[in-house]
């Protein structure tokens, strides 16, 4: 139906071209919405077809995508993801990264879908977006400053307002894992897509959107929202108020009792101090805001309300402010060997206002304090700083010197943890937690079998958000388990059985939601979605005494049918199988992506420490990933992928089953079939 | 009847009662045209709703030339009767709160009208920072027993617990 417009969809989308400053706008691709919904599927796309295969990631080819989705400002269980896509700078493969945050909503508002910029400009300019003006303004006077100060004068000198997308000094100085930061504190923190923007001469997006979203079937839509958002209501792990409570930061404790949180650059998955740094020390200490179950601030529509800001009134860090996140904690705190607090929320924020992201400097400090420990790092290097594992004043300083590239320091810190290995020496390169040059978060994959496999074969590189198979950790009914993985063990964090069509199953519907652009923990965290509710309730089965899930449903509870709720909002029909196979044709286009950059079957892999490397202590002593079972592993992935077990390049049936006649054809012109 | 209770102190700023009213209201999901306003103050982590509170004394009402605002026998919403309405817009000045709002495309003057007796942004409002309670009185005595358990609880002063 091209010339109706699509429900949900603002229906325009505006390129941006930083070499000529020209801006136009387009009416938003309904082939493209009809194959790959929207969001990151849409920007897959969009890198796919525009982007040449070997350009440079820092040079005027490169095309940075930040997409909202269908759903982005819509009413029901979360609406407030947007998302960015680019070639990445930091491993030079497919770069894409997701954002909670209200600038999606109101991108949406003001009438655009997304932004599609290509080009480079010498002078810093900020596209500011009111409704239907668009135009590019100098930018000259806020090139240097930090995120916090670029957002307060825009506001002043545009409207108290907008919301407002910037990248920082670290971005501008090339490090190449710069963030985008969206009002303050939302990131689109990974792959370096704030370091592409910044290439592009492009400082900021001011928006102001004063319009509204349509739906398709105003008739059903309030009602099929409001099932949704009872399903999160009542799932038992939202009950428990922990993960509102503490936000992310639950993970802390809760991960560290189960024994994957990486210690000291991962030597150890067992921090003995975890507790000083943990959600609920946050909270106790910091936290501003009191809730009736304690709880912070949301995203649009959610009612989970993650987002635990807090202030520092006193002491060396008084003035730190912001939002805490685990994997901030993880990357300062138990990385480093770091249990102080204050510190660790210093030097998460101060990477937030420098703009990079908060893992790769966390990683890439980590790194260094482990070569420094084993002499491995270039004699002039630290030039006097004592950078070693439980030093928070040297970690503190390292993050400065990597955001400004201060000394050798500063200039090998920026490149990240793979690349900065690569140029010390071999040896070095042995110390990373890298899988194709992107860090791995803040749990361990000899514990965590299914968050393992999923960073080797993540599109990415290593990353636990295109699955999160938080499933493996919450005791889960065995049965559920057996059902839908075909293995009862799918719901042990340490076994291996059912993981691959665990991992599989969560990559397609994760690729789903970040395209509508709801958010991942209501179906991967928290699991309110269908068919998950519904097995709750036929299995009636009482789960372990894990805290986060308990009890029987007796009573039948409602599930979240992202396929009807895209439906209706939409006006194009899908089943719930139209909407996997839509999760798999994303999959695909990223892959396909990757394959242009060189990533073959040698590249999905993990590194050989968590292979080799038995856990040392802790709940989880012992464990390590069997190569054996992984390699089989990735073998039935590629299998159900459709993917050649010799390369992992990509069958061309298994393209023309999924309805990408287009894809196959340039695919196999370029080699990269079978 | 009752009226909207807001709470800041429990605003998540999620933003939900704006989707919620704009869709029961006007069909389509936007801020801009929900009765009900959540300003965001993201620098201080602070989120305050804002919306139309049925005045007992309503300025909108004293103010209005032609009488066309006025409060409903049953609901004791305060209602804006677009028949009798000039667009003089001296309401939407008098509102301390700003919540008489104006539609630029429609010409109109809008506020809030309780949807009827039946408000959506409550049903959407997970922490109750939009309440619309049978009885205030209730509401109050409700708090009054929360704090007294937190004081008696942790021994701690009652404004050091409110204020943290």
């Amino acid at each position: 139906m091209p010339d109706e417009k699509l429900g949900g969809y603002a229906g325009q989308i505006l390129r941006v071209d930083m070499t000529t400053r020209k801006i136009t706008k387009q009416p938003l691709n309904h082939e493209i919405c009809e194959q790959y919904i929207g969001g990151r599927g849409h920007d897959a796309k969009i890198i796919f077809d525009e982007v040449p295969p070997k350009a440079d990631p820092l040079g005027p080819e490169n095309v940075l995508c930040i997409s909202t989705g269908p759903i982005t400002g819509l009413l029901g269980p979360t609406s407030g993801r947007v998302n960015a896509a680019a070639l990445s700078p930091l491993t030079g493969i497919y770069g894409n990264s997701n954002a909670g945050t209200h600038w999606g909503p109101e991108l949406k508002y003001a009438g655009y879908d997304g932004i599609i910029i290509k080009g480079k400009s010498k002078k810093p300019f900020y596209l500011y977006i009111e409704d239907e003006k668009v135009e590019l303004r100098d930018a000259s006077h806020l090139w240097g400053k930090g995120i916090f100060d670029t957002v307060q004068q825009l506001k002043e000198e545009c409207d108290e307002e907008i919301c407002v997308a910037a990248i920082g000094p670290a971005a501008e100085n090339g490090v190449l894992y710069g963030s985008i930061i969206f009002d303050y504190w939302d990131a689109t923190g990974r792959t370096g897509m704030g370091t592409v923007m910044a290439s592009k001469g492009l400082k900021a997006i001011a928006v102001r959107g004063t319009g509204a979203l349509k739906v398709a079937d105003t008739k059903n839509y309030l009602r099929i929202a409001r099932e949704g958002w009872e399903a999160v209501l009542n799932d038992a792990g939202f009950q428990t108020g922990e993960h509102s409570s503490l936000g992310t930061a639950i993970c802390v404790n809760w991960g560290n009792a189960q024994g994957w949180l990486p210690t000291r650059n991962f030597q150890e998955s067992h921090f003995e101090n975890a507790s000083d740094i943990s959600g609920e020390a946050f909270r106790d200490k910091f936290s501003t805001k009191e809730t009736p179950f304690p709880g912070g601030r949301a995203c649009p529509s959610c009612p989970n309300r993650c987002k635990r800001f807090g202030k520092i009134e006193s002491g060396p860090y008084a003035g730190t402010r912001g939002n805490i996140e685990f994997e901030g904690i993880g990357a300062f705190g138990s990385k480093c060997g770091i249990n102080d607090l204050e510190a660790v929320f210093h030097a998460f924020m101060l990477t937030n206002d420098y703009g990079m992201d908060c893992i790769a400097a966390g990683n890439m400090i980590a790194t260094f304090m482990e070569l420094n420990k084993h002499k491995l790092l270039p004699k002039n290097i630290l030039n006097g700083l004592d950078l070693s594992f439980g030093n928070k004043e040297a970690m503190i300083e390292a993050v400065h010197r990597i955001a400004n590239r201060t000394g050798k320091l500063g200039e090998l810190g920026g490149l990240g943890a793979a690349k900065a290995t690569k140029k010390i020496s071999p040896e070095a390169t042995k110390y990373t937690s890298s899988i194709k040059g992107m860090d791995t978060i803040a749990c361990d994959p000899r514990v965590a079998k299914g968050f393992g496999f999923t960073y080797a074969v993540s599109s990415r590189g290593s990353d636990h958000l295109r699955a999160h198979p938080v499933f493996e950790m919450i005791g889960m009914p065995k049965e559920i388990g057996k059902e839908l993985f075909g293995s009862a063990e799918s719901t042990e964090l340490t076994k291996y059985g059912g993981k691959v069509n665990m991992v599989l199953w969560h990559e397609n519907l994760a690729a789903v939601t970040d395209s509508m652009g709801s958010c991942r923990f209501m179906h991967a965290s928290y699991y309110a979605q269908y068919p998950i509710p519904e097995l709750l309730y036929k299995y009636g089965a009482k789960r372990s005494p894990d805290k986060h899930r308990g009890g029987k449903t007796k009573n039948k509870i409602p599930s979240i049918k992202y396929h009807e709720w895209l439906s209706a909002a939409t006006g194009i029909k899908y089943t719930y199988e139209d909407l996997l196979k839509a999760g798999e044709r994303i999959l695909m286009l990223e892959r396909a992506i990757n394959l242009r950059r060189g990533v073959r079957k040698k590249d999905d892999t993990l590194p050989l420490r968590f292979f080799e490397e038995p856990v040392p202590k802790g709940p989880a002593k012992g464990e390590v990933f069997d190569k054996k079972i992984f390699d089989r592993m990735l073998k039935q992935y590629y299998k159900t992928r459709g993917w050649d077990s010799r390369q992992g390049l990509i069958k061309k049936s298994k393209l023309k089953t999924l309805g990408m006649t287009d894809v196959a054809d340039k695919l196999t012109k370029e080699r990269l079939t079978v | 009847m009752s009226q909207l209770i807001f709470n800041s102190n429990l605003c998540t700023g999620c933003r939900a009662c704006e989707l919620a009213c704009s869709f029961v209201s006007e069909g389509v999901c936007g801020p801009s045209q929900s009765r009900v306003r959540v300003v965001k103050i993201d620098e201080e982590g602070i989120d305050v709703p804002v919306g139309c509170t049925h005045c007992e004394d309503a300025p909108c009402i004293t103010i209005c030339p032609v009488k066309a605002i006025n409060r409903h026998n049953e609901t004791e919403a305060v209602l804006i009767d677009h028949d009798v309405c000039i667009g003089c817009k001296e309401c939407l000045t008098a509102c301390p709160f700003g919540a008489i709002q104006y539609d630029e495309i429609k010409k109109i003057v809008y506020k809030c009208d309780l949807c009827g007796g039946d408000p959506e942004c409550v049903k959407w409002c997970y922490t109750g920072a939009i309440q619309f309670p049978d009885k205030i009185s209730r509401m109050v005595q409700k708090k009054q027993r929360q704090t007294a358990i937190k004081i008696a609880k942790t021994g701690q002063s009652s404004r050091k617990l409110i204020h943290r």
